[in-house]
């Protein structure tokens, strides 16, 4: 059973389609990415599987149950990061862990377990007791990085998960997706950084114009394009 | 409920900031401060003040409107041996606020039966009000005279009748009647009763709707000016939550808000002198409201406080919507201008118009702002207009689920996220992808 199964999925934004029917597949312990140019679709894909935006046309199931008509069983099992996220800044960086750990806890222990795990997966330490207006933008990365893997969520949607930040911490970012991959969540993130795809991805969807153009590992796609790289891949899937 | 609660103290957290706090403290200080300020200014001049007088008469006449002034608390400088010239240059280097001039011959010209003019000369310092307390208080000295004088004469003259029916031979006995019930006083001393019995009204509710819309306008655009909506609305709980935590912590707030604004606004009008005003109303005019019925019972209340629970829903309903379509924190600070004049047009309106005599295009459109509605309670409570009260809040209430079943649609849907007004640049809304 995979975790999402997206089938002809079409969105339209008035006249403008975004999406023109795509399709493919999460499966469980998997990262799965959506890789393409600005504009490609693949933010209106993500926010779609996160229950943000409506469905157009076509079928979204999560775990086989339907998205359009369940999405508050979907919202309690998935966590969502979005490209140009922020944190509430008057709040200290525990609280806010603390705040967003309280929607998905049943029990104050299950809640503790959360923000502790999530307070390991930040590395802030002590910085943790300060407001997130003070914190540095790598440091407000980590901080909702870990807000969303500390429930240990079935799937993870990342959207560009280390847009703007420099080498170290979008290094560290990639180590903490694959750890968490590791001990069971699927992860469905976007980029347009192809060496970041490469290194995190087990299987990829190469997006273009509300389309996708081809679908595999990046060693198969390497292979069928005869490319060195997935860059070299991308362009002769446009191409 | 958990996670309502959560949310719900998250809201809170976040409206209640320091800089809220410091303004509220720093406007209720500034109230306090200017109110008692007021007050000393206006003790200052019901206290004893100098006054220059130059008699140039010396009769018992004269002597009696000094005598009469040093009564009413003034403390006399005589400007005695000078001319008149002289007296407006002393009394002006002095403290004196008003300097009067007694002419020569004045005590005669009483005796005679003459007119004739007593002069006064005003120094002003400054143009607040209470400064010019003196004339008045002069000019009821010399009426007072004027009284004793030709009542003196009538006396002599008509020795057996009352100079006062004399004066004034046709006298009026004033009676008010609202609806069947009859009482003795002016229409002119109830209407001013009425505006002084309901000014607070339309005060608080301005204050609560415009300090409630503010937040909630403001908490909606704040998420997404911070990025942080998108991840609010993946969260595991219902977007109806969502809304009514933010417009309950928003009307919390902005209660509280608008509570402290009241607190500073009576300390401030107490210092104006209104406290003593209502004191001298006193308990005729109670009991003239009482008897016409013109007066607050518990059912009374109950409907007032519905009426004004229900605007303030209604106006959170709106400024949730408004706040959808803000951009940012400072494009919300436009928007909440659309929803200020709604409500200031019905206080304009309850405050200098009949609603009866206005035209009825102009009614029906007063009547169609929902705020409209507790500004008219209390009038339409008085007259026993109760099909106009039941109809006012119906009306209210529909318009509040119809504004939140649209908010919780808003919420639900993609306008959430692709919904935005901008102010001077025409941009068509569309999702980034």
């Amino acid at each position: 059973m995979s975790v999402l199964r997206v089938e002809g999925l079409r969105k339209t934004y008035g006249k403008m389609e975004a999406l023109k029917g795509i399709d493919f597949e999460v499966r469980p312990g998997e990262v799965f990415a959506l890789i393409g140019p600005n504009g490609a679709g693949k933010t209106t894909a993500l926010r779609i599987c996160a229950t943000l935006l409506s469905v157009t046309d076509g079928k979204v199931a999560f775990l086989e149950h339907d998205l359009r008509k369940e999405p508050d069983f979907v919202r309690e099992k998935i966590a969502y990061l979005p490209e140009e996220a922020g944190a509430y800044k008057n709040m200290k960086g525990l609280d806010y862990l603390k705040f967003m750990a309280a929607f998905y806890a049943g029990t104050d222990t299950e809640e503790k377990e959360y923000v502790d795990r999530a307070v390991q997966i930040t590395g802030l330490g002590n910085r943790l007791q300060d407001k997130v207006g003070t914190f540095s933008k790598g440091m407000t990365r980590k901080l909702l990085l870990a807000r969303a893997l500390m429930t240990k969520p079935v799937l993870a949607i990342l959207d560009e998960p280390t847009s703007g930040l420099d080498v170290l911490n979008a290094l560290e970012v990639r180590s903490m997706v694959r750890r968490y991959v590791k001990e069971g969540t699927a992860v469905l993130l976007s980029s347009h950084n192809m060496l970041e795809i490469e290194f995190l991805s087990d299987r990829l969807a190469l997006i273009d114009h509300g389309r996708i153009l081809d679908t595999g590992t990046p060693q198969a796609l390497k292979d069928k394009h005869q490319a060195h790289n997935l860059e070299e891949v991308f362009r002769s899937a446009v191409q | 409920m958990k996670r309502f609660m959560n949310l719900l103290r998250k809201e809170i957290r976040e409206l209640v900031t320091a800089q809220l706090v410091i303004s509220l403290v720093f406007m209720l200080v500034l109230f306090n401060f200017i109110g008692r300020t007021s007050r000393k200014e206006v003790e200052k001049a019901m206290g004893e003040q100098t006054l220059a007088v130059l008699d140039l008469d010396g009769s018992t006449a004269s002597q009696g409107i000094t005598m009469g002034l040093e009564t009413a608390n003034f403390k006399i400088e005589s400007m005695a041996g000078k001319t008149k010239d002289e007296a407006v240059q002393a009394a002006g280097e002095s403290e004196a606020k008003l300097l009067l001039v007694i002419p020569a011959g004045f005590g005669e010209s009483l005796e005679n039966l003459e007119p004739r003019e007593v002069e006064t000369y005003s120094f002003m310092r400054s143009f607040s009000m209470v400064g010019a307390r003196s004339q008045v208080i002069i000019r009821s000295v010399i009426n007072a005279l004027n009284d004793l004088v030709s009542d003196r004469f009538l006396k002599e003259k008509l020795p057996d009748r009352d100079p006062d029916s004399l004066k004034n031979p046709i006298r009026t006995k004033d009676f008010v009647i609202v609806r069947e019930r009859m009482a003795e006083g002016s229409a002119q001393m109830v209407a001013g009763l009425m505006t002084t019995q309901s000014l607070l009204i339309p005060v608080v509710l301005m204050m609560i709707v415009i300090y409630s819309s503010q937040m909630v306008i403001s908490a909606v655009a704040m998420e997404k000016q911070n990025k942080t909506l998108e991840t609010l609305l993946t969260v595991p709980i219902r977007r109806t939550s969502i809304i009514t935590a933010k417009m309950l912590s928003a009307g919390l707030v902005g209660l509280i808000s608008a509570f402290v604004y009241m607190a500073g606004f009576r300390s401030f009008m107490g210092g104006l002198g209104t406290d003593e005003i209502q004191a001298a109303a006193g308990q005729s005019g109670d009991s003239i409201m009482r008897q016409l019925g013109l007066y607050f019972d518990a059912t009374g209340y109950i409907v007032l406080g519905a009426a004004l629970f229900l605007a303030i829903l209604t106006a959170l309903a709106m400024a949730m919507i408004l706040g959808v379509l803000a951009e940012d924190f400072r494009s919300a600070q436009n928007m909440i201008m659309p929803l200020i004049l709604m409500v200031m047009v019905p206080y304009f309106i309850s405050l200098f118009a009949d609603m009866a005599s206005l035209s009825l295009p102009v009614k029906l459109l007063i009547l169609a702002i929902p705020f409209s509605h507790p500004f008219l309670v209390p009038q339409n409570l008085y007259l026993g207009n109760y099909g106009m009260i039941i109809g006012g809040l119906a009306y209210m209430l529909v318009v509040f689920v119809v504004l939140v079943g649209f908010a919780a649609k808003v919420f639900s849907s993609d306008k959430i996220l692709t919904m935005k007004l901008r102010f001077g640049k025409k941009r068509n809304a569309a999702a980034a992808t």
